[in-house]
């Protein structure tokens, strides 16, 4: 569509978008029901984030955000029809597989709600409303879906909630803890702390290249058996292995073209996407941002985009912009321009759910399959296998330099960043960064700026020799 | 060639005229920081010129770096100061492999391979704890000036320990001391020590040698060996540790000029 309309691959600012809109709409743009100019996230729901970022120029991108924005919306309206919503917490990217595969019922993260105050600048209150309930600053921003349960301003209430517990960080126990304890029952399921097989014990193949010992993906199993259970008791109705399996690829399908997107995205020698869009691509993945067959839908305009884009040899960003690798998802999203400002480009990343990237094996039984991809979970497992897959990524995307972003109260592992830049510094050499990103940047931008910047000229300074 | 590097630190503005051909300092300067940065800067510049007898036209390039790199307008571009000390030190030190800079506001340590280039590089700049602002506030509170507080803390028989890991709060246990009677310069040697422990922190692992030790912090006495202690590794200040920043972006900034301008007979 950019290109039909003359227009080079850039990145705009919202008001010039909302005129590109009105040029495209005047082009004849036809849009799905949740398009529309972008400006009014700000003027309708107060996103006023928005207004410091800038957003690719294509019309796939459009879409992208837009159906991003409009998740809510959705689910509201889901309930108003009579579908079933369910909260699912923590596990990030294996439940809401199983929640698809029944007819209409749809699935959630309301720890999600922690965008909320980084995409409001903190304007919902959530943050400040959560420190009124016992749960401050010292906790993982997820807190903030303690009050946004109590409020219902931003998310419908699910008619069933279902959490993962054990191998998870302390702050979100105590916060899904706290939620349970406000009212709101859950069910839990236990997952184990990822262990490497013992010498001769059996053990199973995981997405992704690792192992897992077999009685933990047992154990895994049984408990989403329960989870099944639960779904089923929702509905009225078996949630059946057929349904599973086609839950499984259809999920697949989402998940090759992420994968067929970051492999355009990330292997052009030059970016065609910017880094926030691929971000929000990835992040469709965990529950198809409400919608599953319309996530295909954008994800395969993006790509289409994306390849278009390639195959022209257009690029949004500089030929000779610093190839970086990406850890861990932003909290101010403004971040991530700013690397590209400097002349970085993200050409690879692990935003803590790169088990929900990998595919979903089709020739195992369902829940066999969904334990082992849940079991895959970088973040349940020890920090050493997460680097050793990011170390494998930075050779394979040319990473020149590595950032692991972190956001305050967030303590999944304390040492999780150390670990991490000490194995790429170890085996691939590159020079690396930590930054810590509070969900409204703005005063400590001069900081974050000289980091990058100083990432970002280590990087160059190796080239010439 | 002149080359000119402005280091715009938290605490003081630095430039240094730099003879590319003699390899030598022709001038340099230092001036506290304040509001108005680029007239601050300008002026010690033109002082610098003056010192050396040199018209502006003589400088053929100019990098500004440090925390207020980007409001120096008269600079040809902006460098961080992670480069730029690894610059400048490797310039003093070829050998060096780790750097510990100890600024105003914030330290880093910086990692550096054959040819000085940056390998990695941690910086604290969240936390006053380990910066020379935790130094101030110690001085302050025991009424001295900073410059006195080195040759104090080497009186310290037995330095206390400074248990807070926030100068407000060690500012606090502070006053608890000196209520109890501790020496101040016990306490002054323990603050650095504490200083010493949070850059340590930083390094997070056994450095590779020489380390070299630049920034404001550097000069003053009982730093480097509380880093020493700290590190558990021989520590060398850096020659001019205050300038080092400024000598490594007029270093940059004469090889930036010499990388884009088209070749010449004589050369």
């Amino acid at each position: 569509m950019s290109e039909s309309l003359g227009d080079a691959p850039r990145k705009l600012g919202l008001d010039a978008w909302d005129q590109r809109y009105a040029a495209l709409r005047q082009a004849g743009l036809s849009e799905p029901e949740y398009g529309g100019p972008l400006g009014r996230h700000v003027f309708e729901r107060g996103d006023l984030r928005l207004r410091h970022l800038e957003f690719d120029n294509s019309a796939a991108a459009l879409r992208l955000w837009n159906f991003l924005l409009t998740e809510n919306e959705r689910l509201r309206q889901a309930r108003t029809r009579g579908e079933k919503i369910v909260g699912t917490m923590k596990d990030l990217g294996t439940v809401p597989v199983m929640a698809y595969a029944l007819p209409r019922v749809r699935a959630f993260y309301p720890d999600g709600a922690w965008w909320t105050p980084c995409l409001m600048e903190c304007s919902d209150g959530l943050l400040q409303q959560a420190d009124l309930q016992g749960i401050d600053g010292s906790f993982c921003p997820v807190r903030a879906l303690l009050p946004a349960f109590e409020t219902e301003a931003h998310f419908p209430q699910p008619d069933w909630l279902v959490c993962s517990t054990g191998a998870v960080c302390d702050d979100f126990t105590a916060i899904a803890q706290r939620l349970e304890r406000l009212g709101h029952p859950i069910c839990w399921w236990e997952m184990p702390r990822r262990r490497s097989p013992d010498p001769g014990e059996p053990a199973c193949t995981l997405p992704g290249g690792g192992l897992a010992p077999a009685v933990q993906v047992q154990w895994v199993r049984d408990e989403l058996e329960r989870v099944r259970a639960g779904l089923s008791g929702l509905v009225g109705q078996p949630l059946t292995d057929e349904q599973l399996r086609d839950g499984i690829r259809e999920a697949n399908r989402v998940r090759r073209l992420l994968g067929a997107l970051r492999e355009a995205a990330h292997g052009a020698p030059s970016a065609p996407l910017p880094a926030l869009e691929l971000l929000v691509a990835e992040m469709l993945t965990l529950h198809f941002c409400s919608d599953r067959d319309e996530t295909v839908a954008v994800l395969a305009e993006l790509l289409v985009e994306v390849q278009t884009r390639c195959a022209q040899g257009h690029a949004v960003l500089a030929a000779n912009a610093v190839r970086v690798y990406w850890v861990n998802p932003v909290a101010d999203l403004r971040v991530l321009n700013r690397l590209e400002e400097w002349g970085g480009r993200v050409c690879g990343s692990d935003y803590m759910f790169t088990h929900a990237l990998d595919l979903i094996p089709e020739t195992l039984p369902p829940l066999e399959a969904l334990a082992r991809t849940a079991l895959a979970d970088p973040m349940v497992g020890p920090t050493a296998d997460r680097a050793e897959r990011i170390v494998a990524e930075c050779r394979a995307w040319g990473a020149e330099a590595l950032v692991v972003a972190r956001i305050p109260g967030a303590s999944h592992c304390a040492r999780e960043g150390a670990i991490i830049r000490e194995e790429v510094r170890a085996k691939v050499g590159l020079p690396t960064i930590d930054l810590e990103i509070p969900p409204v940047c703005d005063a400590m931008l001069p900081t974050l700026d000289s980091r990058l910047q100083a990432l970002l000229e280590a990087a160059r300074a190796r080239r010439s020799t | 060639m002149i080359s000119a590097g402005i280091d715009a630190g938290s605490r003081s503005i630095k430039v240094v005229l730099f003879d590319t051909e003699q390899a030598c300092l022709v001038a340099s300067g230092i001036v506290d920081q304040g509001v108005e940065q680029q007239r601050l800067a300008e002026a010690l510049f033109e002082r610098c010129l003056a010192q050396a007898q040199l018209e502006r036209a003589a400088v053929g390039a100019c990098v500004a770096t440090g925390y207020g790199r980007n409001a120096i307008a008269f600079a040809d571009t902006a460098i961080t100061e992670i480069t730029c000390h690894a610059r400048g030190v490797y310039h003093g030190a070829p050998d060096a492999r780790a750097i510990v800079e100890i600024g105003g506001q914030d330290s880093k340590v910086i990692l550096i391979e054959t040819g000085g280039r940056v390998r990695d590089f941690s910086m604290n700049d969240r936390c006053a704890a380990g910066s020379g602002r935790f130094l101030e506030v110690v001085a302050g509170r025991l009424g001295i000036a900073l410059a006195a507080f080195g040759e104090l803390s080497r009186a310290s028989r037995t330095p206390a320990l400074i248990s807070s890991m926030c100068v407000v709060f060690a500012e606090t246990e502070i006053i608890g001391l000196l209520a109890d009677g501790q020496a101040p310069a016990d306490i002054a040697a323990g603050v650095q020590a504490a200083i010493a422990a949070r850059v340590a922190a930083l390094a997070g692992r056994k450095l590779m040698a020489p380390i070299l030790f630049t920034g404001g912090v550097a000069l003053v006495p009982g730093m480097a060996s509380a880093l020493e202690q700290a590190l558990a590794q021989p520590v060398r200040v850096a020659p001019e540790p205050l300038l080092t920043g400024a000598i490594g972006a007029a270093l940059l900034a004469a090889e930036r000029r010499r990388a884009t301008s088209p070749p010449t007979a004589d050369r």
